[in-house]
């Protein structure tokens, strides 16, 4: 009962069944065009760890920013506002294209998506950074600044690791989200993967197998990116948990080890009692 | 008491001279002028009720609280704002202050993303600017000697209570303080793992480290206090040595002593 109608019941059968009929899936293209999609990829790649870099340092100054008085606190909360409303792809044509006019100053495609990623990125990281540091008990800074240290060491040697080891997960997850961002950035020419399969597909128009292509790339980076960041996450676990971070520690463990094995040879009857 | 503190303690070598000590959250006033005077070797236990200013007058020592009013003297040097109604006094920094004090804090404070070691290792290698070396051999034998070598590669998380509050003191110890302050330091243990700790403190006791120890553990107080300060609301309601225990005469204090004892 499913069976298609006789086509000339439509008046437009010949036409119909042509394209029908001419659709074959071409899945050679792909690895035809390999080193085009791989390059598009470490291009993609390279603008998003950049754009990671300078968002992540910029949203912890913005955290604290926030965390801080009165003028400074407002001005980085406004700034978070803003920029988290704003769409990767209004951001970069006003980068690209806006700055330029104002500025007299052309962009790369790469340099404009680098900064367009890093004005919206560094908010929600500021954000994250926030919720971080604030989870931290006040014990913490207390017992740093009772040994005598600095406000300033208290903070990068006891605060920040802390705050970073709670915002690995959350700064994982923007970090995917970044890299398919910088998708949009085909509408600056920057030859990513989108603009690549573009490329290829205004030659060979093979919609289906091109953007099926690239849509497989997105996926296995965020797998990977899942991957590095989870392994990460075991790096900075106390106890250090999993094969690849207990590897990554061992250098450490074996140093204590060692000095634990020198002491005890130094003294080694009063080391159990007190 | 009085002439105790005169011309006695002048003789004496005084290291903590707290002088009208206010401190104020808010609107509410906690400390309501606060004298209290340590010498060196001296043991001073604070005890009285919860939220009576104890653990206030002992973070005004190191400067953790920042009193509203009134001196805060070590070794003769003013870090307190200075008593009300007179000129302001030259500050030392508290940064120096810290350096000469150490702290045990009743949650412990060891750093969670550290192994025991390395929680000795840093402030070694920060504030007293020892190399990697240097520092490592110092914080195993630190923890030598609160008797946890074995357990210098663990973290916080993988270890009890009483062996954290022993790293924590350890951890105090390796910056060769001249006075300790203890706040609460076995309230948050288990009963079995408060004796572990107290067991290093006594020994630290005998060893002549000047002390002050804010704690409920009166059976320690009676054996190590040198000088017993009781509190209520604020103030100090009555001081005595080593006999205080036995010869309290203020009502609250023997009503506090029989519902603890």
């Amino acid at each position: 009962m499913f069976a298609s109608p006789d086509p000339s019941i439509y008046g437009v059968g010949a036409v119909k069944s042509l394209s029908v009929s001419a659709v074959t899936y071409d899945w050679g293209l792909v690895w035809e065009n390999r080193d085009l999609f791989w390059w598009g990829t470490v291009l993609a790649l390279q603008v998003s760890i950049v754009a990671l870099i300078l968002s992540l340092s910029f949203g912890l100054v913005l955290a604290l920013g926030r965390m801080g008085r009165k003028p400074v606190t407002f001005f980085a909360a406004a700034y978070i506002n803003i920029f988290r409303g704003i769409p990767a792809l209004v951001s970069v044509i006003w980068v690209y294209f806006g700055w330029s006019l104002l500025t007299g100053y052309n962009f790369t495609p790469f340099q404009a998506g680098v900064i367009a990623l890093t004005l919206l990125y560094s908010a929600f990281f500021a954000e994250i950074f926030r919720s971080a540091l604030m989870a931290l008990p006040p014990g913490q800074s207390e017992a740093g600044l009772a040994l005598g240290m600095s406000r300033p060491k208290v903070f990068f040697f006891i605060k920040l690791p802390q705050a970073t080891k709670i915002a690995l997960p959350n700064i994982g997850n923007m970090y995917i989200g970044m890299v398919k961002d910088t998708s949009v950035f085909t509408v600056i020419g920057l030859v990513e993967i989108v603009r690549v399969t573009q490329n290829i597909n205004s030659i060979t128009f093979q919609p289906f197998v091109l953007f099926t292509t690239a849509a497989i790339i997105y996926v296995f980076l965020a797998f990977g990116l899942d991957f590095i960041f989870r392994t990460l996450e075991k790096v900075l676990s106390t106890p250090t948990k999993g094969l690849i971070a207990l590897t990554i520690t061992s250098r450490r463990t074996a140093r204590i080890n060692s000095l634990i094995h020198s002491k005890e040879v130094a003294l080694p009857v009063s080391s159990e009692k007190n | 008491m009085d002439a105790r503190q005169g011309a006695d303690a002048m003789a004496r070598d005084t290291m903590v001279e707290l002088h009208g000590v206010r401190k104020t959250f808010g609107t509410n006033e906690v400390l309501h002028g606060i004298d209290l005077t340590v010498s060196r070797g001296e043991h001073v236990v604070l005890f009285g009720p919860s939220g009576s200013g104890k653990s206030t007058v002992l973070r005004s020592i190191n400067l953790l609280e920042v009193p509203t009013s009134g001196s805060v003297k070590f070794k003769g040097v003013e870090y307190g704002p200075g008593i009300e109604g007179t000129p302001k006094p030259q500050r030392g920094s508290a940064l120096d202050l810290r350096r000469s004090i150490g702290m045990v804090f009743q949650q412990f404070n060891l750093f969670p993303h550290l192994t025991a070691l390395h929680n000795i290792v840093l402030p070694l290698r920060s504030v007293r600017k020892l190399s990697r070396k240097d520092a490592e051999e110092k914080a195993a034998e630190s923890l030598r000697d609160v008797g946890l070598l074995k357990w210098a590669g663990s973290f916080p998380a993988q270890m009890s209570g009483g062996q954290q509050q022993r790293v924590a003191i350890a951890r105090a110890l390796s910056l060769d303080p001249e006075v300790m302050l203890f706040d609460e330091p076995t309230s948050a243990l288990d009963p079995e793992l408060v004796g572990e700790v107290l067991a290093v403190m006594r020994r630290l006791a005998v060893g002549g480290m000047t002390m002050v120890v804010v704690t409920h553990e009166l059976g320690f107080a009676r054996e190590v206090g040198d000088h017993n300060v009781f509190m209520e609301e604020g103030l100090v309601v009555e001081t005595g040595g080593k006999s205080f225990f036995d010869e309290c005469s203020h009502p609250r204090t023997r009503a506090f002593m029989g519902s603890v004892l």
